[in-house]
């Protein structure tokens, strides 16, 4: 089956600089995440990918079309981009209605096709409201409400929960499962771990402008835990004899401890040691470990 | 083309800058003050301040005898020699500053990505964002010469019993003021993917009145007179220039500028 997204040895500079370096890539239908570091060019990307910016060679297209060249293309893609874009003098409903006009929906087409949407993101009382006196994070809900005026076949997502609260980015990751769901072609950029693990997708890794690696939440874990140090939190304190059978425990908050880190290298020697812990009558109430960062991760040998 | 695509842009754009009195302000309110101080300081000169002295400065075609008369030659000169040329930079001015505000704006209020996203032409785009600019410069140029010719032509009559304006030379330097408005447009297209700022662009596109500012110096040093012929080979130059400003800058813009 022919891939909505193709792109095939994409480099773009900006001046002297490279923000993409030979990317080759296909996007398979659902989620694509993008994950990466701050400048990686994950944004750069989503922005070939969408038309905004001209490749500097290689090629991107898109439900086969170039997007840069050919505006007809665009009207079956939506780009959710890392700045939220709306005009600050409108109000929500009048940039509605003004982003709606290029896909042909007139007067208040716009407002009654989000309107489901915004009411999922407790949007409606700012229907009036001009954007300029909004948060953040309102501007962002309505920035992803805009997104969807089109019904997409190619959404193209920068950090769509980057400002939201936990209830509306349980929203806007649904929503985006749906679509995926649906047939749809997403590709979503995150440079949160967590993130991946909820939408539980393909994984692209992308840094300094190189498509590092392919993977999988379990791919990710697998690198992400190799000699991180995990820690757990007990109910109630546990004899020194019972935790002997541990390996690597690399400190403890005393003789009897409630705390103990564990140096873990592979996510399946955390089921080992919360095992051995419950089997020796601990009660485990977390177990918590510091997310390293993603520029330090090493995959397939290259970091 | 989609129409409708450019006459959303350009809606927006001219939303966005009556929007913003920090923008209109200014563009409207300084030549609707000239439109009324200058007549009003040309006629007093003329024939209170110093009748007979401001004659001697300036290269008139006749050089009449009469006090009287030389006080409606000069009035008259200085209405459309000197004003017009004058009044003839409002349409730089004002296109220069809202086609800043339109082509650079969205990238200095980064909202160019969520413009450029959507299915729209780089014409349709061009076209709205060039509108926008247009139809409030020539608009603000015709009320701004109607009122300064009105209140020429009320003082004039008022003091020597006879309209002044309009000319034929007057009404060709209205005439030349849209192909301004379009060579003013066309350099901030030109230069929108190398500035940064809106200023920048505005600074840049703003030098086009020099030249024209100079048409004023040059008559009254009698360096050019500003005829009927003078007038129609600034008009014709002026649509060449613009034919070739509009096209370069047609076949230069890239999307990006915007971002």
């Amino acid at each position: 089956m022919q891939s909505d997204i193709a792109v095939r040895n994409l480099v773009k500079r900006f001046g002297k600089n490279t923000a993409l370096k030979d990317i080759t890539l296909t996007s398979k239908k659902g989620i694509n995440i993008i994950l990466g570091p701050n400048g990686a060019g994950k944004s750069t990307l989503l922005k070939c990918i969408d038309g905004l910016y001209r490749p500097s060679s290689g090629y991107v297209s898109v439900l086969n079309a170039n997007p840069y060249t050919d505006a007809h293309a665009r009207s079956k893609i939506s780009l959710l981009a890392d700045v939220y874009g709306l005009y600050d003098f409108m109000s929500v409903k009048d940039n509605l209605r003004f982003f709606g006009n290029f896909y042909g929906l007139r007067g208040d087409e716009a407002i009654r096709k989000t309107a489901e949407m915004m009411g999922e993101l407790d949007l409606k009382q700012y229907l009036d409201a001009k954007v300029e006196a909004l948060s953040r994070g309102t501007k962002q809900k309505v920035a992803f409400c805009r997104s969807m005026l089109n019904e997409a076949q190619v959404l193209l997502l920068d950090e769509p929960t980057a400002f939201l609260d936990a209830n509306a980015s349980d929203v806007v990751r649904s929503h985006v499962q749906e679509m995926a769901h649906d047939g749809k072609t997403v590709m979503f950029v995150t440079q949160r771990l967590d993130e991946v693990t909820r939408l539980n997708s393909r994984i692209l890794v992308l840094r300094e402008g190189r498509l590092a690696a392919e993977t999988d939440a379990e791919g990710i874990y697998s690198t992400v835990f190799k000699g991180v140090d995990v820690s757990v939190r007990l109910a109630r304190p546990i004899g020194e004899k019972a935790i002997e059978g541990i390996r690597n425990i690399v400190w403890k908050n005393g003789k009897r401890p409630t705390l103990i880190k564990v140096r873990i290298n592979g996510y399946g020697e955390v089921n080992k040691v919360l095992k051995a812990l419950i089997d020796c009558g601990a009660y485990v109430v977390s177990v918590d470990y510091a997310e390293p960062a993603l520029e330090k991760l090493v995959f397939g040998g290259r970091k | 083309m989609n129409l409708q695509n450019a006459s959303a842009v350009a809606m927006k754009d001219l939303r966005e800058v009556f929007s913003n009195i920090g923008i209109y302000g200014p563009m409207f309110g300084v030549p609707l003050f000239f439109a009324i101080v200058l007549p009003v300081l040309t006629l007093y000169i003329a024939t209170n301040a110093a009748p007979a002295a401001v004659i001697k400065l300036v290269q008139l075609p006749v050089q009449p005898s009469d006090i009287y008369l030389k006080s409606l030659a000069f009035t008259l000169f200085f209405a459309v020699n000197v004003l017009g040329p004058i009044f003839m930079t409002m349409p730089i001015f004002t296109a220069s500053v809202i086609a800043a505000d339109s082509f650079v704006g969205e990238k200095e209020r980064k909202t160019g990505e969520a413009l450029l996203s959507m299915p729209i032409s780089n014409n349709e785009l061009l076209l709205g964002k060039l509108l926008a600019s247009f139809i409030p410069a020539v608009v603000l140029t015709l009320g701004v010469f109607a009122l300064y010719g009105g209140v020429v032509d009320y003082l004039a009559y008022g003091q020597f019993h006879v309209y002044l304006l309009p000319t034929v030379p007057w009404l060709m330097m209205l005439a030349a003021s849209p192909l301004l408005a379009i060579a003013a447009m066309g350099i901030v297209v030109f230069v929108s993917s190398n500035v940064k700022s809106i200023k920048e662009a505005q600074q840049i596109s703003s030098l086009l009145v020099l030249p024209v500012l100079l048409m004023p110096f040059a008559s009254i040093f009698g360096a050019a007179k500003i005829t009927f012929s003078f007038m129609l080979y600034l008009i014709i130059g002026l649509a060449v220039a613009d034919l070739l400003i509009i096209y370069i800058a047609a076949k230069r813009f890239k999307r990006e500028a915007m971002l």
